[in-house]
């Protein structure tokens, strides 16, 4: 007997509860080229700004232990260029298709999430209101309940399909943000964003990113990671995407088991693009051994002391 | 262009080439025919010490059996890592990845300016002009050094054929001083028909771009650069481009025009 691998997520199903986290696919063009993106359960694009961004100057990623630094500074084509050249693209693939979006200002969250409503073959948003690496939007949002629900209010008004929140666990509580997500109207949650470190060159003194710090992700977070998805599993009843330093489908157990009911994949793509789909068949088998019909009979399944 | 593999292979040849230098050749890999000069492999090294593959340029392939020929130097963690490796030891490898060397015309000159560590690809690209019918004579390979210890594969390339001048800093092998002079020299009496390519640490590239622009002597420079990815969506490995905006080191390079890049 095969598992049920189908998860559903705010109304929209997704085929296999593995998708490809916001970064580490580009618009999916690269991806495509080593696989079949109708294997992903879905995949999330770089973060869309209302302009284009050229994003920090190099050096913006540095390896450290068990993961990697990087402070991209949400470099991206904008709106316009990602209506017009990306998104033909990804209307092709059989893939839930979801559009990460950033702004400085609550204005261009606002206007980008209202073009995109327009882009019929997109599946939903997830705001990205968690950025470590910009001066200006970004974590401001995602640290204060109040501009959390006020900017989640403000795409909901102008954005009529499922709205996904991305927190940030650089906050004193994330079941705060997270309820006021919720009020603001959020659908979802993606659990969670980087967690802001640094790392230093001792020969010449300086940071190893140009933007001086930087989000922390890779195996190094995981621990963080699954906390952070049970204290919001914990605080609400909406729908958990998790994501941080997720490499295998041992991982994955883990993370549906904290509340997760699908989840990203991130920097480990950068190691084994193939990941997502091991994590696939990795789950299937789990399943199997343990007699389990449907993937969503884990979540949340964990047995606390 | 084609489509990159991620394929597990072994190591089946490891050569010591002296002063940390080594060749290491993995089999099979399908697409070893696949892969031109200036291309690169993305390598899985064994869990542990460190997170990354890395991205080593390709020195020769032996398409019948899939071969893959890597020339390394070990520098740092990841190149010890990779050092260790014996025969049989299994790895991954993904690609072949990144933009290759355009070739010249039959009748152009080629000058190629290899320095250090930027030896392994121009060996590739002399190998395939030759194997192409380019007439080795008019192929000229700069090498350059700090020292005679860091001029590997010497009887190689001259069994090429190919006209090979050597330049080391201390003097101890060729002529005395960095590589860029000679080809100075040469490129200022002969540069017209020439086309250049180079690979080397920043400041020989930054160097040989300046004498391609300032001379009018087109060329193509291959870039190094940590890639995270390899293959183009992290955006970890970029570089400014003198018409503005980044360029992509891992798949709009690593091969780049002289004066494309703001180096």
């Amino acid at each position: 007997m095969t598992p049920d691998m189908k998860v559903m997520i705010a109304g929209v199903e997704f085929d296999n509860p593995v998708l490809t986290a916001s970064g580490c696919c580009g618009y999916g063009e690269e991806l495509a080229q080593l696989y079949p993106l109708s294997k992903l359960g879905g995949l999330v694009t770089k973060s869309i700004t209302l302009e284009p961004r050229l994003g920090h100057p190099p050096p913006r990623t540095a390896e450290t232990v068990s993961g990697m630094l990087n402070a991209i500074g949400l470099a991206n084509v904008g709106i316009e260029a990602f209506i017009r050249e990306k998104v033909p693209f990804l209307a092709k693939q059989q893939t839930r298709i979801i559009v990460n979006v950033a702004g400085a200002t609550i204005d261009e969250y606002v206007e980008v999430s209202r073009r995109l409503n327009d882009v019929a073959v997109l599946d939903m948003i997830e705001l990205n209101i968690s950025c470590p690496n910009v001066d200006q939007g970004g974590i401001q949002f995602g640290s204060d309940p109040y501009l959390t629900e006020k900017v989640v209010a403000a795409v909901r008004a102008v954005f009529a399909r499922p709205l996904i929140v991305k927190l940030s666990p650089n906050v004193t509580s994330i079941g705060d943000i997270a309820s006021a997500a919720e009020a603001g109207g959020a659908d979802a949650f993606t659990v969670m964003n980087s967690v802001i470190g640094t790392a230093v060159d001792i020969d010449t003194r300086r940071p190893r990113l140009t933007n001086n710090k930087g989000g922390l992700t890779g195996p190094a977070i995981k621990p963080i990671a699954l906390a952070m998805v049970d204290a919001v599993h914990s605080r609400s009843r909406l729908p958990i995407i998790g994501v941080g330093g997720i490499s295998d489908w041992r991982d994955a157990v883990e993370f549906f088991l904290c509340g997760a009911t699908a989840l990203q994949i991130g920097t480990a793509l950068f190691v084994e693009p193939e990941a997502p789909l091991k994590i696939v068949h990795g789950l299937k088998d789990y399943l199997r051994k343990n007699k389990m019909k449907s993937i969503t009979d884990l979540v949340g399944r964990l047995e606390k002391y | 262009m084609t489509r990159p593999k991620c394929e597990t292979v072994r190591l089946i040849k490891r050569r010591d080439l002296k002063n940390d230098y080594f060749s290491f050749t993995f089999a099979p890999f399908s697409a070893a025919d696949k892969c031109r000069p200036g291309q690169f492999v993305h390598l899985k090294l064994p869990a542990g010490e460190v997170y990354f593959r890395r991205a080593f340029s390709v020195a020769s392939v032996e398409t019948s059996c899939g071969d893959l020929e890597l020339i390394v130097k070990v520098v740092g963690r990841g190149t010890r890592i990779l050092a260790a490796l014996r025969r049989g030891d299994a790895t991954n490898l993904l690609g072949p990845l990144g933009q290759p060397f355009k070739l010249p015309r039959r009748r152009e000159r080629v000058v190629i300016v290899a320095g250090g560590v930027g030896f392994p690809p121009l060996l590739f690209l002399a190998q395939k002009l030759i194997d192409r019918g380019h007439d080795p004579k008019h192929i000229l390979f700069f090498y350059g050094g700090r020292s005679r210890s860091d001029i590997i594969e010497r009887s190689r390339i001259k069994k090429l054929g190919v006209d090979l001048r050597i330049a080391t800093e201390d003097g101890t092998l060729g002529e005395q001083g960095l590589v860029t002079k000679p080809v100075k020299t040469f490129l200022q009496k002969y540069g017209d028909n020439c086309r250049i390519f180079a690979c080397g640490p920043e400041g020989m590239l930054k160097a040989v771009n300046e004498l391609g622009l300032a001379l009018h002597v087109p060329g193509q420079l291959s870039l190094e650069a940590p890639m995270p990815c390899g293959i183009g969506v992290c955006l970890g490995c970029v570089v400014p481009l003198t018409a503005g905006g980044h360029a992509r080191v891992c798949c709009d390079g690593p091969v780049f025009q002289i004066g494309e890049v703001a180096l």
